[in-house]
């Protein structure tokens, strides 16, 4: 996994305001635990890869685009196979569910963590005159999330090579000694970069309570106010479809 | 002058977060919620395991939400990893936000009682914070139509009608009774592997 930590070249044809990254994050959530048609997340996926796109990760967007295409092949044609063993249908059902469910947010963190640099998040929010306080933990969150899946990557790699399976037989059979190899060593890397994260914020001045000024230039653009409005709108027609559906004949 | 201000302030505010306690809960809330969201996603798939998910989350968790307020030890450690799973797993529907936040407050309240010295405190406190995997579930149990279709959209039938079988009336008693049982596992594991491992090392 080659995740640049807050890389933000700004190469991108667009360049989105923090703000309004953040926003879409939460749009991702209401759109996958309100939205009832794979249509829906479809479109919406594809919204989010065309953003990741012109804000300058056109790779990125077009591996998670061929894999959201073949997901959604695969869902369509399931119904209709008939020869295929039961047991397979319902692997492949349940990795595909998955992963539509996990996709609009996993493609909304990619777009905050690839794409924007920690103190043009820092500076935007402050922007706003919200506390440095409030700010902090919200952008360590997602500063961490990548660390969190290289770290279980790097846990993995170490048990593998000695030879300490994470097969599902081990994880049932010998529960509490999977939670402790995986869980303490994870635990103990990332506390060392907890540390450092630490002292780089104590260097750069954070422990203060003085307004600090910034060279990021912090300004809503028009490709914002077009997307503020179009999150909007879908937020306004996902909760009314929920509420349809409510309302509706369904069970 | 201008640097002797800075150490004051850092003295004065021993008892208030500084910059490296939100550090630490904003990065151990991102290990928690990875967690979580893994162990749910990939459980999931069986409505028995989904629903009884409070236990797995409890069990597993319990290690880094204790390392969390062992390290911080202030008031602010629970409600900010509260917040953050609330925004994170039920930001759809703003009740379970709302509950999630009540309930890290009244675990914050625990550790209070203990003055965020106690021992005992800061491993009962995990109980009460670990009522936040119910909130997930609120949609289920005041929306529980729009919670069925959306099983149906996403899982196929079969898997909503064994959700729909297990979302009884009772259902909110028996996952509080789960997750304060799974807290009770987890705080146990925590336990035993603070004492083996972080404490030998020094680092709570």
């Amino acid at each position: 996994m080659d995740v640049t930590f807050y890389g933000g070249d700004n190469k991108g044809l667009i360049n989105i305001d923090p703000r309004t990254k953040l926003l879409i994050f939460l749009t991702s959530g209401v759109v996958t635990l309100s939205s009832f048609s794979d249509i829906g997340v479809a479109v919406y996926s594809v919204l989010l890869c065309a953003i990741i796109a012109l804000c300058g990760k056109p790779v990125t967007a077009l591996k998670a685009i061929v894999l959201l295409g073949i997901v959604l092949y695969l869902r369509a044609i399931l119904p209709t196979s008939q020869g295929a063993p039961s047991v397979i249908i319902m692997i492949i059902t349940l990795v595909t569910t998955i992963f539509m469910f996990g996709f609009p947010m996993i493609m909304s963190i990619m777009l905050i963590v690839k794409t924007t640099k920690i103190s043009h998040f820092l500076s935007a929010f402050q922007a706003m005159h919200i506390p440095v306080k409030a700010i902090i933990p919200v952008a360590v969150f997602f500063r961490f999330l990548p660390t969190v899946a290289d770290e279980w990557n790097g846990v993995r790699k170490a048990m593998a090579f000695r030879g300490i399976s994470l097969s599902p037989v081990q994880i049932i059979f010998h529960p509490w000694r999977t939670i402790e190899y995986v869980l303490i060593p994870m635990l103990f890397s990332s506390m060392s970069v907890m540390e450092e994260l630490a002292a780089s914020t104590m260097a750069r001045g954070m422990d203060v309570d003085i307004k600090r000024s910034s060279y990021e230039k912090i300004k809503f653009g028009v490709a914002d106010y077009i997307l503020v409005v179009l999150i909007i709108g879908i937020i306004i027609f996902t909760s009314i479809l929920g509420n349809m559906v409510k309302g509706g004949a369904v069970l | 002058m201008a640097r002797k201000e800075i150490v004051n302030g850092n003295e004065q505010n021993d008892k208030k977060l500084r910059t490296k306690d939100l550090i630490f809960a904003g990065s151990f809330g991102a290990i928690y919620i990875v967690l979580t969201l893994i162990l749910v996603m990939v459980t999931g798939a069986i409505p028995v395991l989904y629903i009884i998910s409070p236990v797995l989350v409890g069990a597993v968790c319990a290690t880094v939400y204790e390392l969390c307020v062992l390290k911080v030890h202030k008031f602010g450690a629970a409600l900010i990893l509260g917040i953050l799973f609330g925004v994170a797993t039920s930001a759809a529907y703003l009740p379970g936000m709302i509950l999630a936040i009540i309930v890290a407050l009244l675990a914050e309240l625990v550790m209070a009682f203990g003055k965020y010295k106690s021992k005992k405190m800061f491993l009962l406190s995990y109980v009460v914070f670990n009522l936040t995997m119910v909130c997930p579930f609120t949609n289920l149990y005041f929306n529980r139509d729009v919670f069925i279709a959306m099983a149906t959209e996403y899982n196929g039938p079969e898997y909503a009608a064994g959700v729909a079988s297990f979302a009884t009336g009772w259902l909110p008693l028996i996952q509080i009774g789960l997750a304060v049982l799974g807290a009770v596992i987890g705080l146990f594991i925590a336990s035993k592997l603070i004492k083996k491992h972080f404490e030998k090392a020094g680092i709570v």
